[in-house]
């Protein structure tokens, strides 16, 4: 099907299997950092725009009570999130409990939100991370093993041509352009992706204290 | 509950996103293949260039001074055949440093550039204007000049006349040359000598499918400069090689085994002409990569 004339997927057609097998890896890795890329770009974007939109509002009103029910429209908002999660606490309390302890597990409830907030915006970014580290590396496995078996057969062949050389050595490297394809992205998500994460993170150690204050003096 | 619910809901919505990335790697995939296609579909043509092989070093040449020698028979390819009547029965072979035409040689390095193309397409009205300077060129160059080569030449063929006797098979006289570009893009130069006569045509027709078919790697001319290989064929009544004798063999074996390549390949050659009424005949020929640097 493939014929020499269709430049890399004709060499392909010829590669061995260890080859394949890399390239077979790399297009895995590819698609799967792809899939993270899409999600969490979406997924951070919407956290960052709704904490914004939600943290100007609680500052307007200053009510808990109506920021909570406002914080129904935000619900893939990170500092939402954990304003509801501290107000659930807060109403769970009782009329019996003192301020203090009302507001060391209201505390607690926020923080133990933040770190799930954490989490959550950050899982499976580290693939991405790993893909950016590890795929050029495969790749050149992919290569060197591509290369050995092209200068195996040139021994074999007893012939030194270009000729002879060239198509391994091509389909060989193609190991490595597959590597370098799949990491450069993840690698670039990677960076903005933590970023961005980073930021979120930051707002929800700041803003934490003042939702729990928030509750605490609602009169 | 509500936890698990948004984390089934995340890991639906990923899901989606990994089928999503899977069928536009495919998409991708398969728009760079069809560019490839695409693109191998509009270089798949190979430009053709006209190319004369009027680069027949000796054809003209060769002729004349042979007939001055004392009367011999060019064999040379189909293009250049030439037919004149026996004169004696000897076996001249001349090798004299022969000019390639400045032409001649950038229609070779054309030939070397465009490997694909697989008919070498000739020009009569530039082959006639082609030998004219050829033979200018030639006697020019022959008649004074080295003495010491023709001598050498003239052992080397008095070697083969010998030979040829002893083998007794030999029918007429004639001597011929000739220089072929390869369909594969590859310079040669093939001489040929043998029999004159009715069947001069065939043996330059017979000296053409050789050329054809031997391939020969202008990678090393640089080693094989100045060799020959004399080689004598049996030719049988129904046109099939029966034997290749190296009279001569060069020092790079791959020229003796490009020359044989090309033999075997040539093998079965057209029948033998009626006019020759003997069941088999042999017919010699000089392999030498000369001509083609200078």
């Amino acid at each position: 099907m493939l014929n020499s004339k269709l430049g890399i997927f004709g060499l392909l057609s010829d590669a061995g299997p260890v080859v394949l097998f890399v390239l077979s890896v790399l297009l895995s890795f590819s698609i799967v950092s792809w899939a993270i890329i899409a999600f969490k770009i979406g997924y951070i974007r919407k956290s960052l725009n709704e904490s914004k939109a939600f943290l100007d509002y609680f500052f307007e009103i200053y009510n808990v009570d109506k920021a909570f029910t406002e914080s129904e429209n935000f619900r893939k908002g990170s500092l939402p999130r954990v304003f509801r999660a501290g107000y659930i606490e807060y109403r769970a309390l009782g009329e019996k409990t003192d301020i203090r302890q009302a507001k060391a597990r209201i505390a607690r409830a926020v923080k133990r939100e933040v770190n799930a907030e954490s989490k959550r915006l950050s899982s499976l970014v580290p693939f991405l991370a790993t893909v950016g580290n590890t795929a050029p590396f495969i790749g050149l496995f992919g290569t060197v093993w591509g290369i050995m078996t092209s200068f195996h057969n040139i021994g074999t062949s007893q012939s030194a041509s270009l000729a002879a050389v060239a198509p391994g050595i091509s389909e060989a490297l193609i190991a490595t352009a597959a590597g370098l394809a799949a990491a450069i992205p993840a690698v670039i998500a990677y960076n903005y992706f933590t970023q961005q994460i980073s930021i979120i993170d930051r707002d929800l150690e700041e803003f934490s204290p003042e939702f729990v204050s928030a509750f605490i003096n609602e009169p | 509950m509500k936890k698990g619910q948004k984390l089934i809901d995340a890991e639906k919505n990923f899901s989606l996103w990994l089928v999503v990335a899977a069928v536009s790697h495919a998409l991708l995939l398969f728009i760079a293949m069809y560019l490839q296609i695409l693109d191998a579909g509009k270089h798949a043509k190979p430009k053709l260039l006209s190319v004369s092989l009027v680069s027949l070093p000796g054809t003209g040449g060769f002729n004349e001074l042979a007939e001055k020698q004392g009367g011999t028979k060019t064999i040379s390819t189909p293009s250049n055949v030439t037919s004149h009547p026996p004169v004696n029965k000897k076996i001249v072979k001349v090798k004299a440093p022969i000019p390639v035409p400045e032409k001649a040689l950038v229609q070779k390095k054309k030939i070397v550039i465009e490997p694909l193309q697989p008919k070498v397409v000739e020009k009569p009205a530039d082959i006639s204007k082609a030998l004219e300077r050829i033979k200018l060129n030639v006697e020019k160059k022959t008649t004074p000049s080295q003495p010491s080569t023709a001598s050498n030449l003239n052992d080397a063929l008095a070697q083969l006349q010998k030979k040829v006797k002893s083998q007794g098979e030999m029918t007429g006289v004639g001597n011929g040359g000739g220089r072929g570009s390869s369909s594969t893009g590859r310079s040669s130069t093939g001489k040929g000598y043998g029999g004159g006569g009715p069947s001069a045509p065939y043996k330059a027709g017979i000296a053409s499918i050789i050329m054809q078919n031997w391939e020969f790697s202008k990678l090393l001319l640089k080693n094989s400069y100045g060799m020959q290989v004399y080689v004598r064929i049996n030719i049988l009544a129904n046109g099939t090689i029966s034997q290749i004798v190296f009279d001569k063999r060069a020092p790079s074996e791959y020229l003796n085994n490009s020359v044989k390549k090309a033999l075997e390949k040539s093998s079965p050659l057209p029948v033998l002409p009626k006019e020759e009424g003997a069941s088999d005949i042999w017919i010699g020929f000089v392999f030498t990569p000369e001509g083609i640097e200078k």
